[in-house]
């Protein structure tokens, strides 16, 4: 009898187990790997977005890839890559090799990406780049195509259109100038933030600016962490600079915006302000930061009918506004519908699918060309301007560009002091 | 095959006699074998990736400790060498084809290149002055680093390189066995008459000095000699990687090898190596927790140094093993005498 007990309870566990285990073994989730500096603002824009995304897809009952419906199942990858170079491999080897994961997205520092993408192409998976903006990891694909081609570049676009584009902007603002305002000759005041990444593109200021009929004032670099730039705006002043042409990604762009409005420089600020794409700048300035502009990729307008519920949603659930590497959520989208049109997740299949995609994305309309990057211009993505006026945040560029102007894109406009000094 | 008994037989009894009688000695000895025999065991790629580059630092720590160390020579600059080696392996590898067994060793020269430009300018230096004067040479270089993308790589560095072996066994191989050759190398030099002497400059320069020891050309000796085997490591990083880019100059590299070597114990070689094997694979086993890894880190590090100021193996070996009064030799802690001079142990 107590024999017979023993039995049925051993049949019993034996049955609860087949009976749990056989509904995970039928629906195998389709495993996205997702890279960034976890602990910074920029991981937690690859998390946050990828997580978006998987939660729609599986509310929606998953990915239809081979006539089953799979769910997706994120893998945090904490690359720690701003701090060390050897860790940011390690997770992607511990990802690939234990976590078993199909595909890739995120990256953020272009040095620790070609080292991360190395280790995804050794090992065949997809890997979608969604932070890093150096050109150098796309040509990588025309060069050895088939090694790289399991590399594609979302978001941000490559920094040579991002440098395009902010001079573009540049070059609104100073034919608003011109315009608007009356001003002939234009001269130009270079701010960016003492660091290697701003380089080039002090170099491409100095070097273009003249090409646009506009004059160097000077070029002036504060620190990242600068607490004052109080020096460096009333040098601006004195050189009597008609515009304010800022690179800051650092903090230091939270005290030059705040000064900027004290001191009421008579001068427009345009280019990148890291620091101005976040939702607390108003705040961290205390409305000071009125008329700061800056290049950025999301804002709460109609790029496409993705756009606007995505930004609302993010806010609502992560309480701030996506940042370009939120551009995670796209990512994930496009395997699972590269997926489901391939029906597999094979690597090759997938990249077939990818390559030919024209897809409508939260950021813009995405089409890889032949070295897997994102293509930029009207009608694909095109990168935003946005601009501080009143308290929001809003998109001013592309305003009438090639015949592009989002809806909900409002003119730049420029502040009372800087009207004040023109208009007499 | 008479011969090859003979020498196995007398193998054994060296082992036996010089090995088994001390503990660390066993240790040492265990982890040699344990590195050697792991793949056998297992291949996992990951596991290997982490061990592979757990050597590599290792090498470099160690360099750090023969400099730093045994000579004095506070070297808070350390990527310097590390840095300048992974360049110049990178450079031969893809400008001239040379394999990475030439760009390796070529890389090191490179290194003890940098030994002797930071060298000479700090012969006159000592301590805190010397420390944040050797802190500036890396900090310098990253300068150039972008100041001459076309030539160096810019922010992204030089990538592309050769693979080190064919496969994740072979870098693995190649790594820890470069790590025990060069390591045990340094540890010869220590042990040896220079090493004496290092040791003495160390201790009291004036009094080198006034012993007729030439102390700046021993002290320019050792620049290059870690920077020697730190250019070895850095190569190997290189072709690990396959890259080498401005993050092998951060203050960071700088600032961890010190770290790994000083929760090791410094000037013993092995320490630093040890500090390397437990701090590194530890890190990483701390992934899932992935927000207080680095607060338990510092934490272990700060324990350590402050219960453990010698180091932790140091701390170990001392609570296992005695040294005589009389001889200086180690002995194990149950014994009472000596057992070379049989003088009765404390």
């Amino acid at each position: 009898m107590r024999r017979l007990g023993l039995f049925l309870v051993i049949l019993l566990a034996g049955l609860l187990v087949v009976g749990t285990s056989g509904p995970a073994q039928a629906v195998k989730p389709i495993k996205i790997g997702v890279a960034g500096p976890m602990s910074f603002t920029q991981g937690e824009g690859h998390w946050n977005g990828a997580t978006l995304a998987a939660m729609e897809i599986n509310e929606k009952g998953g990915v239809m890839v081979g006539g089953t419906k799979r769910p997706i199942e994120l893998i945090k990858v904490d690359t720690n890559e701003f701090i060390s170079i050897p860790d940011a491999t390690n997770a992607m080897e511990l990802a690939i090799s234990r976590h078993n994961v199909d595909f890739l997205v995120g990256g953020f520092r272009s040095e620790a990406v070609l080292v991360m993408q190395d280790i995804a192409m050794d090992n065949k998976k997809i890997f979608i780049g969604c932070g890093a903006a150096h050109p150098k990891l796309c040509t990588r694909v025309t060069k050895d195509y088939d090694r790289y081609k399991y590399w594609f570049r979302l978001t941000p676009i490559n920094s040579t259109f991002l440098g395009k584009v902010v001079f573009i902007q540049l070059g609104t603002v100073a034919a608003m100038m011109k315009k608007g305002l009356g001003v002939k000759d234009l001269s130009v005041a270079i701010i960016a933030e003492k660091a290697a990444w701003n380089e080039p593109i002090v170099a491409a200021a100095k070097k273009f600016l003249p090409k646009m009929g506009m004059k160097v004032a000077g070029v002036w670099r504060p620190s990242p962490v600068a607490k004052d730039v109080t020096a460096e705006l009333g040098a601006i002043e004195r050189s009597k600079a008609n515009i304010i042409f800022t690179s800051f990604s650092a903090s230091v762009g939270i005290p030059f915006a705040k000064q900027y409005g004290e001191l009421k420089i008579a001068a427009p600020v345009v280019g990148i302000n890291v620091e101005a794409q976040k939702d607390g700048f108003w705040k961290a300035t205390g409305g000071k930061g009125n008329y700061a502009m800056t290049l950025n990729t999301y804002a709460k307008v109609k790029i496409t009918d993705l756009t606007i519920p995505f930004y609302e949603k993010y806010l609502k659930t992560f309480g701030e506004a996506p940042n370009y590497t939120a551009g995670t959520y796209d990512a994930v989208y496009l395997l699972a519908k590269a997926a489901e049109k391939a029906g597999t997740i094979n690597s090759d299949a997938v990249v077939k699918v990818l390559e030919k995609i024209k897809d409508v994305s939260t950021a813009g309309v995405v089409v890889f060309d032949k070295s897997h990057d994102v293509t930029w211009g009207p009608g694909y993505v095109t990168s935003l301007g946005t601009q501080w006026q009143d308290g929001k945040n809003m998109c001013v560029w592309p305003y009438k560009w090639k015949g592009v102007t989002y809806e909900g894109t409002v003119p730049i406009k420029f502040a009372p002091w800087v009207i004040k000094r023109y208009k007499k | 095959m008479y011969w090859l008994m003979a020498n196995l037989r007398q193998a054994g009894i060296i082992v036996r006699n010089e090995v088994f009688v001390l503990p660390s000695r066993i240790a040492v000895l265990v982890f040699v074998v344990a590195l050697l025999a792991l793949p056998i065991f297992t291949q996992d790629p990951y596991v290997l990736r982490i061990i592979i580059l757990t050597s590599v630092f290792a090498l470099l720590a160690a360099s750090w400790d023969f400099l730093s160390g045994f000579t004095g020579q506070m070297n808070f600059g350390h990527a310097l060498f590390f840095g300048v080696a992974a360049y110049t392996a990178a450079k031969l590898n893809l400008d001239l084809s040379i394999p990475p067994w030439g760009s390796i060793p070529l890389g090191a020269v490179g290194g003890v290149l940098a030994g002797l430009v930071v060298g000479i300018p700090c012969l006159r230096l000592r301590g805190a002055y010397l420390a944040l004067t050797t802190l500036a040479f890396p900090i310098i270089l990253m300068g150039v680093v972008f100041a001459l993308p076309d030539f160096t790589g810019g922010e992204l560095g030089i990538s592309g390189l050769s693979r080190l072996s064919g496969s994740r066994v072979g870098d693995y191989y190649i790594t820890g066995g470069c790590m025990l050759v060069f390591c045990f190398l340094m540890w010869k030099i220590t042990d040896s008459k220079t090493g004496i002497i290092l040791h003495a400059i160390r201790e009291d320069e004036v009094a080198c000095r006034s012993a007729g020891i030439n102390t700046t050309r021993y002290k320019l000796m050792a620049f290059c000699i870690s920077g020697f085997f730190a250019g070895i490591s850095g190569g190997l990083y290189a072709h690990i990687m396959r890259l080498a880019g401005p993050s092998t100059l951060e203050v960071n590299t700088s600032f961890l090898v010190i770290i790994w070597s000083v929760f090791g114990g410094m000037v013993s070689i092995y320490g630093p190596v040890a500090g390397v094997f437990i701090l590194f694979p530890m890190l990483e086993f701390l992934r899932f927790i992935p927000q207080a890894r680095m607060l338990v880190f510092a934490f272990l590090v700060l324990l350590t140094l402050l219960y453990m100021p010698e180091g932790l193996i140091p701390w170990i070996r001392d609570k296992i093993e005695k040294v005589c009064p009389r001889c200086k030799a180690r002995n194990l802690g149950t014994r009472s005498n000596c057992r070379v001079c049989n003088a009765v142990l404390d």
